[in-house]
């Protein structure tokens, strides 16, 4: 779908949607909670879809989290029989595609958050480790490992200027691979607060080494063929549902799928209609197909 | 402005003269063209010292925001050149006239940034919060709360090599206030080869408080000018009879074509001959603002024209 309408959506439409696609994606973070607190109906809209026959993925660019405390999340707040494999995180497929698309000969130099980290390690993929700072150590004579073959930038609460000047130096190679987790700058969080994401650390990794990150996460398809080198996806079957146009949308459109909106997160009705009417193409991408107030809208259709 | 030419002019001895005759002031860039590091570039003390003794003025003027204007003159000093902290023009320096000057700030500013730069900005009157280690504490709700000192009114970030994700994290709730100003000293990606290593540069930390914040710095260090109009403010200079000599392109020589200055690029440092040919040739007009006037090996050959 290459840039939607923006419809909203309404009565028999959905349920009407809903039995044209076999697959939904939903985004989490202001899709099926907020923080800590379940969006009011989310649960009931997941069993339901899977009652009716339809998988559910869940597709999240943070990276904070292993999958394992994803299920741990998402049966705290009333989600019952959500499993680990359907749950895809840019940590998740970071490491997947370490391990299976990149076939990573070597270590891998992380600038990242326990969550990364784990998703590594249960991938198998060699982390290149954190020695301690030694009391003469600077900027100028950081210790290299030879074994490293790829840099993976992420959310990193730990991050210094020391970790930005190692990350620089391995890539200085051109064979050693340039990841990120995800583009996003910030994170909302709960009281319309912000907090600085990923992708302002990728930003200056990106300008310190003159290199373009290739980016896991949403928008970037990878996420989408990871689910479906598992699964098998077919794209004109699948629906994505997101709260984030430049993200969840522009996923969705790049890899074909149809998308809705829903307005419980980041985005507006009024950015999803300028994007709409935006004379650039790119732009157009980030419209929806669809609009909804939220995932609860969902259940008159389902509850029939 | 470079007229059109075939190729970049290289400068002769005959056209140095000509050239020196047509300029009251030279304004040097510092990192690669009079040192490279630690030591100075060799016959560069003799030029700027003898330029002095044939009634020129001399500036320095550099977007390295890690030493303060007196510091800059001891370096200087020890180096064997002749000069005084008031005609040295840093980033730390400029960037606090700047806030002062023209932000017009009333208040506090949170620096991302060296000691060199809180100086500077003391020297002014400006308080400024938040230089030195910070390391993170807490969970992500404490980030975002964070306490904020409620007379911030500017981020500014420089060279820090403390910058950890809690000063991106504090600048990011700062900037989050629309009236509250964002400037950086400069954009260069990386510090001027020191040991042969190059080392992430401001550029890097600016961008990322850029993109968590979503907003655009003012940048005060070259290829803006306002670098330029600190100096002739304070010293009353006409452009066309100023020489601005520098080792980049994207920055000493752009500047001095901002400025309506002439310009000479050095060798000695990171730009090349066939980078500024490039430049040029090609037909966009921002390109066209790095070609220099002239080019030279290293500035010590000038000598033979102010000696003779």
């Amino acid at each position: 779908m290459a840039g939607g309408g923006c419809v909203t959506l309404r009565g028999a439409q959905i349920r009407d949607l809903l039995d044209s696609k076999h697959d939904v994606l939903f985004d989490c973070d202001g899709v099926i909670w907020n923080g800590e607190t379940a969006v009011t109906g989310a649960p009931e809209v997941v069993s339901l879809l899977k009652q009716r026959g339809k998988r559910v993925f869940f597709v999240t660019n943070n990276c904070t989290r292993p999958r394992e405390n994803y299920v741990q999340k998402f049966s705290r707040l009333g989600f019952t029989d959500v499993a680990e494999e359907e749950i895809f995180s840019s940590a998740y497929c970071s490491a997947a595609y370490l391990r299976d698309v990149a076939r990573l000969q070597g270590k891998v130099y992380v600038i990242g958050c326990g969550g990364v980290m784990k998703e590594l390690r249960d991938a198998g993929v060699p982390v290149a480790e954190e020695e301690d700072a030694e009391p003469g150590a600077s900027i100028y004579t950081c210790p290299l490992d030879p074994d490293v073959k790829a840099v993976l930038v992420g959310y990193d609460e730990n991050f210094t200027f020391m970790k930005l000047a190692k990350a620089c130096c391995y890539l200085r190679s051109p064979e050693c691979l340039f990841l990120a987790t995800d583009p996003d700058p910030w994170h909302p969080l709960t009281g319309g607060r912000v907090t600085p994401g990923s992708g302002s650390l990728t930003a200056a990794l990106e300008t310190a080494s003159s290199r373009k990150a290739t980016v896991i996460g949403k928008p970037s398809r990878f996420m989408f063929e990871c689910i479906s080198s598992q699964f098998g996806l077919d794209p004109a079957r699948s629906l994505m549902i997101g709260d984030r146009l430049e993200t969840d949308v522009l996923f969705g459109s790049n890899c074909g799928l149809t998308t809705v909106l829903t307005l419980t997160g980041v985005s507006t009705l009024q950015e999803a209609l300028a994007y709409r009417d935006s004379q650039e193409p790119q732009q157009k991408h980030c419209a929806p197909d669809y609009v909804m107030e939220s995932v609860a809208d969902f259940l008159q259709a389902l509850e029939e | 402005m470079a007229a059109s030419k075939c190729n970049v002019t290289r400068l002769t001895e005959a056209l140095s003269r000509q050239l020196l005759d047509s300029v009251d002031s030279v304004l040097f860039d510092c990192d690669g063209v009079i040192w490279r590091g630690d030591q100075a570039i060799p016959g560069a003390s003799e030029v700027i010292n003898s330029l002095k003794k044939n009634g020129k003025r001399v500036f320095f003027v550099t977007n390295n925001s890690t030493k303060t204007r007196q510091m800059y003159a001891d370096k200087l000093g020890k180096l064997g050149f002749d000069a005084s902290a008031d005609e040295v023009f840093g980033t730390a320096y400029c960037s606090a006239v700047y806030l002062k000057n023209v932000c017009k700030l009333d208040g506090k500013v949170y620096l991302i940034g060296s000691n060199a730069m809180r100086q500077e900005l003391e020297d002014v009157g400006i308080r400024p919060v938040g230089v030195g280690p910070d390391p993170i504490s807490g969970g992500q709700k404490d980030w975002a709360n964070v306490p904020l000192d409620n007379e911030v009114r500017a981020v500014l970030v420089g060279f820090d090599e403390h910058f950890s994700y809690m000063k991106l994290n504090r600048a990011l709730q700062y900037l989050c206030y629309p009236d509250c100003q964002f400037v950086g000293t400069n954009t260069d990606t990386r510090l001027p080869l020191e040991g042969g290593k190059a080392v992430p540069g401001t550029g890097c930390l600016l961008k990322a408080v850029e993109t968590a914040a979503q907003r655009q710095a003012q940048v005060v260090g070259k290829p803006s000018s306002f670098m330029f109009e600190c100096v002739a403010s304070q010293f009353g200079l006409d452009p066309e009879r100023c020489l601005m000599v520098g080792d980049r392109l994207d920055t000493d020589i752009m500047l001095g074509s901002n400025c309506g200055l002439k310009t000479l690029l050095t060798l000695t440092g990171v730009s090349t001959v066939a980078e500024a040919e490039a430049n040029q040739k090609s037909e966009c007009p921002q390109r066209q603002k790095m070609v220099p006037d002239y080019y030279i090996e290293s500035i010590a050959d000038i000598l033979p024209a102010l000696q003779a």
